[in-house]
């Protein structure tokens, strides 16, 4: 993993164009997602995509950049603005057996669908038996100087619906791994990117056509023994700064990225809280009712035989995301925070 | 009980000037008498407090519910509403695993897991289980209707939904999206003139529903929702129409509301004369049965038969309904997950897609 620092684009939002890989054969976040995309419609002609000028114009993000050139426009399919019947017509396809993916310009649009998305293609497997492989893609998450509408972290809202699997990746091969996985399950699933590793983080990826990452499984990204932090998106890679930091001082964190928010994978969590017994929970989703309630709730409740401290979550408040940067910096946990978090963790 | 349509529509000399072929006539008089029947039982049932739920009384408007499934082939997709279980009926679904559903046993269609008109058959009649918000079938029309572009099927899916669905917004965005692809769909507006207490002139400030398609680049079409025929003629031109791909089409049907909203609900809101009008001249079954006669197409005895046909299936269905069991308490959960495997082997299921 290489963390490089690029500034995105003037809105913030980043609109350069797509790029390929390097020369050095490692992919961004963003190159890795598009990389995902382009197997599993060339692998399944079942599989399409649909959303806000995916096609001649390759995205907002330029994600689907070439897309149309190659898939042509029934596959890449521009449609109108209208999120509910994006939804709402994925889930019609999928019952008469395509494979699409949507893309929202934003993970906030989402909700502007949210009735589709929480009533229909949560529910209809539960009570009707009819499978719906829909996948539902955009980009998530804060720090980009984007402001309320454009940095929402909406995981939990649509986590509390059910039925859906949730996916949070931090990481190139992760996210490639596990938008290929969700493209492939016949569940609905929901895929959020997050924008601020869009073209920050990039590394080695597989370029196997089959490499595949399980939904539903955490992962431990840096060993340690004296604290857990117990992470998603964005934060694993404050996580992993702030852990560098801590090992200097002597304290060892140790770092797992839960990957898939729902449904949550208990057993690597426990086991790592069996290791350190402390937990620090991080998540960038409100700290009330947030991803990381669940988590601590799942912690005090089959763990706590284990603990040496009682759990720490650490979150934005429950307010939306502001736009000036000294406000977008105190509503984010940053470095700092984490750091000081598990000295104290530690201290127990 | 499936049955296929008759493409021919235009009345010929093998008809005798009629629309259809006899047979079709008295199995439309056939669906038209279950229709009412069951309408008039349950909702006894109910008032008996011998019926758990819900129940969204049809009456008035069978001429609608019926005409405009007739109108479709078996591959073609229906996506109906709370109040048109009986149109899910003419479809093909069985009249006793929809009672299962109402009293909440395993054999119903969705196995337990809803209630009353709340219902759909996708695998065995391509009918969409009904969702209470409206019209939230809208936008799902559009993408079955867009894979039957795609693969050049030829099928064609058809929506229906109230007056008062039509103010929500994703009405708006599905017409608008559905003639931007010139899709294979069929949207049907049942204007019975109330929603639940409202009427017309408080859901919309246009005079008639079916101009409003002209917003959309959408044919609008409004015809009388009691006359069973006028009600197929016209959709079975859109269903063709659909079929051609020369894209969408909006019905609205018009006819009223006999009984409330629901079982709990007298109506007073309802003036009388509108109220006796409708039954007393405009009641779809009746019409239609003596339209019937009157071409001596049926006798009374005919009549006599299809009704006795039509009692004795609702009491096996009602026999059955409460013979079949109750679903296992430990299953709440299954089926959350496709991999639960929960609906694999149901009659006429599939357990998943391919495996990819
Ligand atoms: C989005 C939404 N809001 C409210 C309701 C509650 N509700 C159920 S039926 C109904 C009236 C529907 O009227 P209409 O669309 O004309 O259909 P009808 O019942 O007359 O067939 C209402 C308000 C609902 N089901 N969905
Ligand atoms: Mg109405």
């Amino acid at each position: 993993m290489a963390t490089q620092q690029v500034e995105a684009g003037a809105a913030g939002h980043g609109a350069e164009p797509r790029g390929k890989r390097g020369e050095d054969g490692q992919a961004t976040y963003l190159i890795a997602i598009a990389e995902a995309l382009w197997e599993e419609m060339e692998r399944d002609e079942r599989v399409f995509m649909l959303g806000e000028d995916i096609g001649v114009y390759g995205g907002a993000f330029k994600v689907t950049e070439g897309f149309i050139d190659r898939f042509g426009p029934e596959r890449v399919m521009d449609t109108p603005i209208a999120e509910e019947t994006i939804v709402g017509m994925s889930v019609g396809a999928a019952m008469e057996g395509l494979r699409p993916v949507a893309e929202f310009q934003y993970a906030d649009f989402m909700s502007s669908g949210f009735d589709e998305i929480t009533t229909v293609l949560s529910r209809y497997h539960y009570r009707a038996g009819v499978p719906l492989p829909v996948v539902l893609r955009g980009p998530s998450g804060g720090g980009v100087r984007a402001s309320s509408f454009h940095s929402i972290n909406p995981e939990p809202w649509y986590a509390y619906a059910g039925g859906i699997k949730i996916m949070c990746p931090a990481f190139p091969s992760d996210a490639k791994g596990l938008l290929k996985s969700a493209i492939r399950d016949d569940n609905p699933s929901m895929f959020l990117e997050h924008k601020w590793i869009y073209r920050r983080i990039k590394e080695q990826v597989s370029e196997d056509p089959e490499f595949l990452v399980p939904i539903g499984s955490a992962d431990v990204k840096r060993e340690g023994s004296d604290v857990s932090i117990i992470t998603y998106g964005a934060m694993v890679h404050k996580a992993l700064e702030a852990s560098e930091a801590l090992a200097q001082r002597g304290v060892s964190a140790e770092i797992v990225d839960l990957r898939t928010v729902y449904p949550l994978d208990e057993e690597t969590i426990l086991r790592s809280i069996e290791k350190t017994s402390r937990a620090l929970v991080l998540y960038e989703s409100y700290r009330f009712l947030g991803i990381g309630t669940e988590v601590a709730a799942v912690i005090a409740e089959k763990a706590f035989e284990h603990l040496d401290a009682p759990v720490v979550r650490l979150a934005p408040p429950n307010v939306p995301v502001p736009f000036s940067p000294p406000l977008e910096d105190a509503f984010l946990p940053q470095i700092a925070d984490i750091e000081a978090a598990v000295d104290r963790l530690a201290g127990w | 009980m499936r049955r296929t349509v008759a493409t021919k529509v235009e009345p010929d000399a093998a008809t005798a000037g009629r629309p259809l072929p006899d047979d079709r006539l008295k199995e439309i008089l056939y669906f038209l008498k279950l229709a009412r029947y069951f309408d008039e039982r349950m909702e006894a049932l109910y008032r008996q407090g011998r019926l758990p739920g819900a129940i969204y009384s049809g009456r008035g408007q069978e001429g609608t519910h019926v005409g405009v499934a007739y109108a479709l082939e078996p591959e073609d997709s229906l996506f109906p509403t709370h109040r048109d279980l009986t149109a899910q009926l003419t479809k093909g679904l069985e009249l006793k695993r929809v009672m299962a559903q109402f009293w909440g046993r395993i054999d119903g269609y969705l196995r337990g897991r809803d209630g009353n008109s709340h219902i759909g058959d996708w695998y065995g009649h391509r009918t969409y289980a009904v969702m209470s918000h409206l019209p939230i079938a809208y936008p799902v029309a559009c993408g079955a209707a867009l894979a039957y572009q795609r693969a050049g099927t030829g099928h064609v899916a058809l929506a229906i939904c109230g007056d008062g669905a039509t103010s929500n917004g994703r009405w708006h965005e599905a017409l608008n999206t559905s003639s931007v692809f010139r899709l294979p769909v069929v949207w049907v507006v049942n204007n019975n003139q109330f929603a639940y207490s409202t009427p017309n002139a408080k859901e919309f400030a246009v005079p008639t529903i079916a101009e409003r398609g002209a917003a959309y680049g959408i044919p609008g079409v409004r015809v009388d929702g009691t006359d069973v025929l006028e009600v197929y003629r016209v959709a079975r031109e859109a269903v063709e129409r659909a079929r051609r791909g020369d894209g969408p089409t909006l019905i609205e049907a018009v006819s009223l509301r006999w009984r409330g909203h629901a079982g709990h609900d007298p109506a007073k809101y309802v003036p009388r004369e509108l109220l006796e009008h409708y039954m007393l001249s405009k009641d779809p079954v009746k019409n239609f049965e003596q339209y019937l006669k009157d071409q001596g197409v049926v006798t009374e005895e005919d009549v006599t038969d299809i009704q006795a046909r039509v009692e004795r299936e609702f009491e096996e269905g009602h026999e059955y309904a409460l013979a079949s069991p109750f679903p296992e308490p430990g299953d709440v959960t299954k089926g959350w997950w496709v991999e639960d495997g929960y609906w694999v082997g149901e009659p006429g299921r599939a357990g998943g897609t391919e495996a990819s």
